[in-house]
């Protein structure tokens, strides 16, 4: 069993550096998760800004169409020169050129909202911004970008005014001599609608907040979109994040460990008021080993080597199951052929040197046990009981008497020493002379019983010859026959053993038989009972064995 | 609210629109006398919400760049002076404070960025923007911020001499400047080109004195009413080139510096 014991520690061992190595593979993976979803967020967080800035450049240079719009620009002129308020003809003009303007710009580099905006600041004219028509105080001038414009330069910035807005600025000059008679404002709206188109082309999952809420929101399909619900509990605590209040990026976080965040604040007035833009993405991690089974793809499936994982499985079962034949099967199979041969009588005894290990030993201790029985003179026989236990008190008279001699003092305990303490029998080969019948009658029977009968009672035994019985036929005139053989033999063992013969009959002995044949018939269904003698305790006596064929 | 007595010349014709904005509320009749002057050097000022807007290291913008076609001299953050730049006619004595005075909120600013009114000038602010303010008063205990939407006023009194500077939650670049000087007795905002008309209800003795973010800029230039008005020779000197550039030197190395420790950082 060594190779199977070694076996099993080496199946074990693999089990163990096994699990350990797939723990070892989850820390590994859900680390290297981690540093991906970091590198990847700070990528997308990077992507989104370069992209607002390049979109909002992009944008810019749509402006030029309006700024050199000559009815805008006249327009425009028209209404600075006018301390008072914007002169209504301007105002219509304005608008005219707006629209004109508006319609040739590419859809994808269009505005949601255009103002023109006279050196005053006040608007003169706009599109896409309802929220103040028929306002004829609105106006920008305050806000730095327009102020910029209006002072010769093109820039963006970022305003949250009813809703989040990207703007670009630029001036719209009249005179090159004088300062810009105005300036054109173009915006986009920070909307979902924006977000989704930002997030298609960055491939991030993006949120635009302020004032602690989120405003808008865009994600890949990939993406599950209530984890960026999530954002909004965790505004609270960029208020700690000190990367965030002095570089305006957070470092990534991690909320509820189901979403990786960064947060970044927008550029431009927006900055101070706390609004910004975060990307988000779901992290890559499996909760343990069995994790990995719910995370892998179909592709993923494909890259295992299933085959060799197979290969492997049944290399190891078949290993073992040879070990085990080897060393539990082959060898109990041996054992029970040469058990089975001795049972048979076909060997005396096993052959240690057919075995292995601890067989060996077993088929030695064996052998050595027989032998010691042997010497004993028989070991205890299993099947065959006491007569007197089978058949209870066997009757005194007359039965007994003739087991006994007249005058004996016997101890009366019969069947008390049988089984362990019997001694097997030496066939005599040569019978002692029976006795006549001038033998004397036995004495009472209280102390003539000193010989024992045994029976076959659990058993029957099918037949096959005795040991000590005399060969016989079945039926009546053979039955007599061997029981004269059994009578002789019972007088000459008697004899052998010291024992008186005195009064011993023949008669008496057949009267017995016959009494103890026919109980042992009844009780067992037997068809005959066949009588041996044996020694016991030092004495001559009976068994008898009950056949059924 | 009244309103400020116009001229007959297209001179003032700025001064007259301003007014009828309905911007001031400082006391005026028929009769009144006028101060008329010019200012000059108004280009150098730097409107302090513009300038500190340009700079980097205050991520204003994700890009800024001149216009070539732009002369460069306008290529600076002056002050829009109709809205900014306040001249206070001050007398010798305290004067009373006026009927209140409408300030309107939008457009990023305030209309206007700085007044000088006489202590107990009751303010009132409007919000003419499509969407909500929430002005504050900075360090003043009485002018907590509250929100105001489309349409809606709030009041507000200085209660005694001393500057008060107002901004809004909502629009950082709001920034609005209260000059309370118990001797004011007539304000006015000069056109874009510097020219300023200011009234005089009584005849005495004046001093001019321009006011812009809540500072004096300028000399003080003292004035004598009787009922004719009067018109200034020299113009007001606001602010000269030497003294802007070196603020402005200052300034960009102040920029520089916090741009260098922010990249240190």
């Amino acid at each position: 069993m060594l190779a199977s014991r070694f076996w099993y520690v080496v199946l074990g061992l693999l089990v163990g550096v096994a699990t350990f190595l797939l723990f070892l593979a989850t820390s590994m993976y859900n680390r290297a998760g981690a540093r991906a979803m970091g590198e990847a967020l700070s990528s997308d967080s990077q992507v989104v800004a370069w992209y607002l800035s390049n979109d909002a450049r992009q944008r810019s240079a749509q402006l030029i169409s309006f700024g050199v719009d000559a009815d805008i620009a006249r327009s425009l002129q028209k209404s600075s020169d006018n301390d008072q308020k914007v002169p209504q003809e301007a105002r219509e003009k304005a608008l005219a050129g707006l629209k004109k303007v508006n319609a040739g710009i590419p859809a994808d580099q269009a505005f949601d909202a255009v103002f023109a905006v006279d050196a005053h600041g006040r608007v003169v004219a706009h599109l896409g911004y309802e929220q103040a028509s028929g306002n004829q105080d609105f106006e920008l001038g305050g806000y730095p970008v327009v102020a910029d414009a209006l002072r010769g330069y093109i820039r963006d910035d970022t305003l949250v005014l009813d809703r989040i807005y990207r703007v670009v600025a630029r001036p719209v000059e009249a005179d090159t001599s004088q300062m810009p008679a105005g300036a054109i404002v173009g915006a986009r709206i920070l909307d979902d609608r924006f977000a989704r188109e930002l997030s298609s082309r960055t491939g991030a999952a993006i949120a635009f907040y302020t004032a602690g809420a989120r405003v808008s929101s865009g994600a890949p399909e990939t993406f599950n979109s209530a984890q960026l619900d999530q954002i909004v509990g965790d505004f609270s605590s960029l208020e700690s994040d000190e990367e965030y209040q002095t570089k305006g990026r957070s470092k990534v976080r991690t909320i509820a460990g189901m979403v990786g965040v960064q947060y970044s604040r927008l550029p431009g007035e927006a900055w101070q008021l706390g609004a910004g833009y975060a990307v988000a993405r779901e992290p890559k991690a499996v909760n343990g080993p069995l994790g990995f089974l719910q995370k892998a793809d179909d592709q993923d499936k494909a890259n295992a080597h299933v085959a060799l994982a197979v290969v492997i499985a049944l290399a190891g079962a078949l290993i073992g199951i040879g070990f085990s034949l080897l060393e539990h099967t082959r060898p109990i199979h041996n054992f029970r052929l040469e058990v089975q041969k001795l049972a048979k009588g076909e060997s005396d005894q096993l052959q240690p040197s057919r075995f292995r290990g601890v067989f060996r030993q077993i088929a030695s201790d064996l052998n050595d046990g027989v032998d010691k029985i042997l010497a004993k003179g028989g070991g205890p026989r299993r099947g065959p009981a006491d007569l007197k236990e089978v058949l209870g008190d066997l009757p005194a008279e007359p039965q007994m008497s003739a087991f006994s001699f007249p005058g004996e003092n016997m101890p009366a305990a019969v069947g008390a020493g049988s089984g362990p303490h019997s001694m097997p029998i030496s066939t005599p080969r040569a019978l002692p002379t029976v006795p006549g019948k001038s033998l004397p009658k036995p004495p009472g029977r209280a102390a003539n019983l000193d010989s024992t009968m045994e029976a076959q009672a659990d058993v029957p035994s099918s037949g096959g010859p005795m040991p000590g019985s005399l060969p016989g036929s079945s039926g009546a005139p053979s039955e007599l026959a061997e029981w004269r053989a059994v009578y002789e033999d019972f007088v000459s063992l008697k004899q052998q053993c010291g024992e008186s013969i005195d009064g011993f009959t023949y008669e008496k002995f057949e009267a017995t038989l016959k009494k103890n044949r026919d109980t042992l018939m009844s009780r067992h269904g037997a068809k005959r009972v066949k009588f041996s003698v044996y020694v016991k305790e030092g004495k001559a006596a009976l068994k008898a064995t009950p056949l059924k064929d | 609210m009244s309103i400020v007595r116009t001229l007959s010349s297209r001179r003032w014709g700025a001064q007259v629109g301003l007014t009828l904005l309905g911007l001031l509320a400082l006391p005026a009749s028929a009769d009144a006398a006028h101060v008329k002057g010019r200012l000059e050097g108004f280009r150098f000022l730097r409107n302090p919400v513009w300038a500190e807007a340009k700079e980097t290291s205050n991520h204003g913008f994700s890009f800024r760049e001149p216009v070539p076609t732009v002369r460069a001299e306008f290529r600076r953050p002056f002050p829009h002076i109709p809205k900014e730049l306040c001249v206070a006619l001050l007398a010798s004595s305290p004067q009373p404070a006026p009927k209140p005075i409408l300030v309107r909120v939008g457009g990023g600013r305030t209309t206007p960025v700085t007044i000088v009114v006489p202590p107990g000038t009751r303010l009132s602010f409007q919000n003419t923007d499509p969407f909500k303010h929430r002005l504050y008063g900075v360090d003043i205990k009485t002018f907590s911020a509250a929100e105001q939407g489309q349409g809606a006023s709030r009041e507000w009194t200085p209660p005694g001499p001393g500057t008060y500077e107002i901004r809004d939650e909502a629009a950082p670049s709001l920034r609005m400047w209260i000059v309370a000087e118990p001797n004011v007795a007539s304000i006015t905002y000069p056109s874009l080109k510097g020219d300023f008309s200011v009234n005089v209800e009584a005849p005495g003795e004046y001093t001019l004195q321009a006011f812009f973010a809540g500072k004096k800029v300028g000399d003080a230039v003292p004035v004598k009413v009787d009922a004719a008005d009067v018109e200034l020779r020299a113009a007001i000197k606001v602010m000269d080139q030497k003294t802007a550039d070196a603020e402005e030197k200052a300034s960009d190395e102040k920029a520089a510096k916090a741009q260098k420790a922010q990249d240190t950082k």
